[in-house]
């Protein structure tokens, strides 16, 4: 029996990424399906970036110029667009009206304009209201589903031509050198064992002439190209995990509510929103950082005990939840982001590449705006014929010159006030950072890889879900619409040392299931994976897998 | 006061409970709208006659036999001739058959044949007027549909057991022809129906599923599942994941989980405690019925009917008392 | 080989579903569409007797708005060589509307098979395709679970209850395919790019008088609670007896 560890640091137990199977440095088949441009990911950033890409192409050819078909390829990982789209969401329009200047507000796929707005510090039993924080103001924005933004965004990319490739992960990056010359999606109906079973098909290889990396949070090969490209950041990224669920009620909610405190252990940073969708339908959820200090921390058991609260409680009883979902969120800021995020025949937009405002709870309307530079950028290497790492270095100058950066740049500390200071103190110097415009405390605090914050080994107190308003991981799983196949190997790469503690610590880790300690060992049901990513952040490392494998979302 | 049409389905020179049911069907729809007969045809080889005075029994005023050598099988051709003929001559108001597999494949091409449009999967039926409106599930029968027929006749194929064959005796006057058509003309021909065996029923598609658990103790121990199963017919057998992780059975057996859903008219959990992961994959059949030494067990909660005891003494008594109420379909 | 395969668009069943205000149809509001699994199955059976017999065609109709040109796709991504959309505002309830519109196109192909899926689980009346083929006068078998076609002829399984039919049966015939029959493939990235370079023709369709018509629609009552019939192998008398007269699934 393995002696018992009084702290476990997660990032003793991992497995490092497994770089040669993610950059390959033989050349794609003979076969492979020629791109122009590839966008690694049907998201906000992605879809974005193909929309105003094909724009442009369009209105040069149009007006003679010599670019003639422009090939321009979506390639994502889910068996349909918005599948694994996961987000809050209160949206800034900004980005979605410098991409339809021409579309009325009322035209796009927002639910409702933020009326009320109320934020309370949560105790075990009382809800006392604070005022809303400067950050949190969002006066002027929409609620949204971002799975209804994404699929809108697909019809919108669809009917420029935009070749839209569902069910087709990106699995590995082909180069030349120190240039990305295309992708090599995932095989699928491989059997357990790993053997290709009946029903398989091979990989595809594709070539592009410039490949955007749209991955959203805790990109694979983003995470691959940064490594071997050895392009640091002045921070680690570190991550937070949301576990969100759709309700349908009988009550109806009629305001954007945030809450800070209770249930997060004093601690833990995070937080977590209820938005009306609709007079019937609230969207809530919650936000924990991964740099959480206890194994039991669980971010799933958290919101579970969290809707039993007074506050939620009343709005939720009598009421159905339709959905539920997790994804992880960069929290890094401003310091997280890689030092460039372009190279020889690649770009890198959205969550992949940190741009994320964490403060405000931000990050759509960055994924699209990087996503329409990219494109910009792309446009004219292609004029150019120049996709070399020094034509595509407009995309950053673009990125550097734009709200993006002036956003992050005057929250850059907020988040990272939090890591070391307990709640407090933290919240302190949070407010200090919004009244001076982020003058003041102005240095970089330092941060940590959430993988190098040491747990101490708790258990856990037991938690029976009621069936009604409390669920457990495998009830929830069910309701994210995971109809995974049920002899897919494994996408999880296990490190060392698995002990019994470590194996309690990935049980609660994983807000889907994944983990489950069994007496001595971990068991690993990998179908339960939802690719929320905070595996790959803590635990077990996350690959792609086959395609339309995961949740399906439908209004997340 | 309307005539009604019954086809009785037979197999060899067995008739199916299915027929009768369609002839109970045809003599309520009669009595619903005034009064009339019930006219049922039946198909078969030598020695189907014999069976002919049965069908009056359930009430049918005439029973109109084809009894033929070359009928030992289905033949779609014949029947579906014969039956249009039959219906097409007699000025029916409504045509009854039922939907199993012979049903689905018949009740349409004799619509077809007369002009006129079929439903099938009938839950119920009501005379409203000059229509006849039922009820019939779609979208996996999450929604019920209430249709009304303007055909004359209505072409219905009734669900199987909705309608319990029901004793009413009425003339059953018998009266043999020919099939409208050479047996031995038609294009498509059913060389063997070959019982038992072979055709496996896949979980997602099967009426009645029986899944067992980590109760049964043994893998060995599934053979009591398989009993049952074997003597329902028409089951299929599924397992949970604990089982199914073990060995005991195949991943493809395995309910429950994230994905594999069955949703059979019957599921009876055989030593299955109800952990959710096996819930959430079964819960919409239609009946549950859960036996486990565990009265607190959660799928005694979800289940419709329990029973609360050792489940190597219940479920051989369930195997038996299952294969005698067969007998008599 | 010619063969023609009929496609139908339906929603994924995965949902809770929700009456419209008209109470005679489902609200579409956030519902996913795809081909019926059952005519996925049918569309893979044609395309591995295409791969089977060089110099095979294989023709994909659907019947209904414009959207179904989104299934035509994921058919001709698959394999298929061709579409035709018979164009109408809505699909028919009715089967015997379908089956003519249908047939009057097939008419026409010259198809040495035509095959449908065994039934589309929105209307779930399993109708069209035999009745397709009545209309059509040519041989049909339904439900089959395996298939294998030489020199003109073929032979299909067909599953009954606790039985199984072997059937023999000349081309050209009409088939329905059921599940097990085969998996059906995935589109391959150059599957997608090539089928939106096939042909797909639009043409109206010609819809008879319906003779079925929705009266309304309902959600099915709740699951009312169950109960504990006995303990015990004593229990299963009463077991058996609750299972035959008020559950009826006896």
């Amino acid at each position: 029996m393995a002696e018992r560890q009084a702290k476990i640091l997660p990032s003793a137990h991992q497995a490092p990424l497994p770089l040669e199977q993610l950059i390959l440095t033989e050349p794609p088949d003979a076969e492979a399906v020629p791109m122009d441009v590839l966008f690694v990911g049907g998201g906000p950033a992605g879809l974005a970036g193909a929309i105003a890409l094909a724009r442009m192409v369009k209105a040069d050819n149009e007006a003679g110029g010599d670019l003639g078909d422009v090939q321009i390829g979506v390639l994502e990982k889910a068996g349909a667009l918005g599948e694994h789209s996961l987000s809050g969401a209160v949206v800034n329009p900004v980005a979605l009206r410098a991409l339809f200047p021409e579309l009325k507000d009322k035209e796009f796929p927002f639910r409702a304009a933020v009326q009320q707005e109320r934020v309370y510090f949560l105790t075990g039993s009382r809800a006392l209201r604070i005022p809303t924080p400067p950050t949190m103001q969002n006066h002027g924005y929409q609620i949204a589903s971002i799975c209804e933004i994404v699929r809108w965004l697909g019809e919108k990319a669809e009917g420029l031509g935009v070749n839209i490739f569902t069910g087709f992960p990106a699995a590995s990056l082909f180069t030349e050198g120190k240039r990305v010359i295309g992708v090599r999606t995932t095989p699928s109906g491989l059997a357990r064992s790993g053997d290709p079973g009946s029903g398989y098909a091979p990989p595809t290889d594709i070539t592009s002439q410039i490949t955007v990396l749209a991955e959203g949070t805790r990109g694979t090969l983003t995470q691959a190209y940064l490594e071997w490209q050895k392009v640091a950041s002045q921070n680690p990224q570190i991550f937070a995990l949301g576990v969100k669920e759709i309700w349908e009620t009988i009550k109806p909610l009629d305001a954007v509510v945030h809450t800070l405190g209770w249930p997060l252990p004093r601690d833990c940073f995070g937080g977590s929103f209820m938005y009306p969708l609709s007079r019937n339908l609230i969207a809530l959820g919650l936000v924990v950082g991964l740099d959480y200090k206890r194994t039991s921390d669980d971010v799933h058991e958290m919101l579970q005990r969290m809707k039993l609260h007074p506050l939620f409680k009343e709005l939720l009883e009598s009421g159905e939840m339709l959905e539920w979902g997790a994804k992880t969120i960069p929290e890094g800021g401003y310091y997280a982001i890689p030092q460039r995020r372009h190279g020889d025949g690649l770009m890198i937009v959205g969550d992949s590449a940190g741009f994320v405002e964490v403060a405000s709870l931000k990050g759509i309307h960055y994924a699209m705006q990087s996503g329409m530079f990219a494109a910009r950028a792309a446009f004219d290497a292609l004029k150019r014929k120049d996709t070399s790492s020094t034509s595509l270095k407009a995309y950053d100058q673009m990125v550097d010159g734009s709200f993006i950066a002036k956003d992050l740049h005057r929250r850059r500390n907020m988040r990272l006030a939090f890591q070391g200071s307990n709640f407090y103190v933290a919240g302190f110097k949070a407010g200090l950072m919004t009244v001076t415009g982020g003058a003041l405390p102005g240095e970089r605090i330092h941060s940590h890889d959430d993988a190098e914050v040491p747990r101490e080994v708790k258990p856990s107190e037991p938690f029976v879900p009621d069936g009604k308003l409390t669920f457990s991981k495998l009830d929830a799983v069910f309701k994210s619409g995971n109809a995974t196949r049920d002899d897919i190997p494994s996408h999880l790469i296990l490190g060392s040392d698995i002990t019994p503690d470590v194996a309690e610590m990935y049980t609660h880790m994983c807000p889907a299931g994944v983990y489950e300690r069994d007496g001595e060992r971990l068991v690993v049901s990998p179908a339960n994976c939802i690719d929320c990513k905070a595996t790959d952040v803590l635990g077990p490392r996350w690959t792609p897998r086959e395609g339309g494998s995961g949740p399906k979302y439908r209004q997340m | 006061m309307a005539n009604v049409f019954a086809f009785v389905e037979t197999r060899g020179t067995d008739v199916r409970k299915v027929g009768l049911e369609a002839v109970t069907a045809a003599r309520m729809l009669a009595d619903k709208s005034g009064g009339g007969e019930v006219h049922a045809l039946v198909l078969g080889p030598p020695g189907i006659a014999a069976k002919a005075s049965q069908i009056g029994q359930y009430g049918a005023d005439s029973v109109i036999v084809v009894e033929h050598a070359g009928l030992a099988n289905y033949n779609p051709e014949v029947a579906t001739a014969t039956a249009a003929d039959r219906i097409k001559s007699g000025g029916y108001r409504a045509a009854i058959f039922s939907t199993s597999a012979q049903g689905r494949d018949l009740a349409p091409r004799v619509a077809a044949r007369l002009g006129v449009s079929v439903i099938t999967d009938v839950l119920s039926f009501e005379i409203e007027g000059d229509s006849i409106v039922v009820r019939h599930p779609m979208n996996i029968g999450k929604v019920i549909a209430t249709v009304a027929i303007a055909a004359k006749p209505a072409v219905i194929a009734m669900r199987p057991n909705v309608i319990d064959p029901a004793q009413n005796a009425k003339a059953g006057k018998v009266e043999n022809t020919q099939p409208a058509i050479d047996p031995a003309s038609a294009r498509v021909k059913v060389i063997e129906t070959r019982v038992g065996g072979g055709g496996k029923l896949d979980l997602a598609e099967a009426p009645v599923v029986i899944a067992g658990g980590r109760g049964l103790k043994a893998a060995e121990n599934f053979k009591l599942v398989e009993d049952l199963a074997a003597a329902f017919g028409n089951a299929a057998v599924g397992a949970t994941r604990a089982v199914t992780d073990d060995g005991w059975r195949p991943h493809s057996d395995q309910i429950g989980q994230t994905g594999r859903l069955v949703s059979p008219e019957l599921y009876i959990a055989v030593g299955i405690s109800g952990a959710v992961q096996h819930l959430a994959g079964m819960r919409t059949s239609k009946t549950i019925v859960a036996v486990n030494r565990d009265k607190d067990a959660p799928i005694v909660k979800v289940a419709d009917y329990g029973i609360v005891g050792d489940v190597f003494e219940v479920i051989p008594a369930l195997t038996e008392a299952v294969r005698e109420a067969k007998k008599h379909h | 080989m010619k063969i023609a395969v009929c496609v139908k668009r339906v929603p994924d069943m995965d949902v809770r579903f929700r009456i419209g205000a008209d109470n005679v149809s489902v609200d579409e509001g956030g519902l996913k569409f795809d081909i019926n699994d059952f005519d996925a199955w049918a569309v893979e059976a044609a395309l591995q007797l295409k791969d089977k017999n060089s110099g095979s065609e294989v023709t994909v109709i659907s019947l209904g708005p414009d959207v179904v040109q989104e299934t035509i796709r994921k058919a001709l991504s698959m394999g298929a060589d061709r579409g035709i959309q018979l164009k109408a505002d809505k699909v028919p309830f009715d089967g015997l509307v379908i089956a003519k519109a249908l047939a009057a196109e097939l008419k026409t192909g010259g198809y040495d098979l035509i095959l449908f899926g065994k039934m589309a689980p929105d209307s779930s009346n399993g109708v069209v395709g035999p009745m397709s083929a009545e209309l059509l006068g040519l041989p049909c078998v339904t439900a089959i679970s395996s298939l294998e076609i030489a020199n003109g002829k073929g032979t299909a399984k067909r599953e009954l209850e606790g039985a199984q039919e072997i059937v023999e049966f000349p081309l050209p015939a009409v088939l329905t395919v059921d599940e097990g029959l085969n998996a059906a493939r995935l589109p391959s990235l150059k599957g997608i790019m090539a089928a939106k370079k096939k042909p797909l023709e639009v043409k109206p369709a010609q819809l008879s008088e319906a003779q079925l018509s929705i009266r309304k629609l309902e959600l099915p009552p709740e699951r009312k609670a169950g109960r504990v019939v006995g303990e015990g192998a004593a229990a299963v008398p009463e077991l058996v007896r609750l299972l035959q007269t008020e559950a009826k699934v006896l």
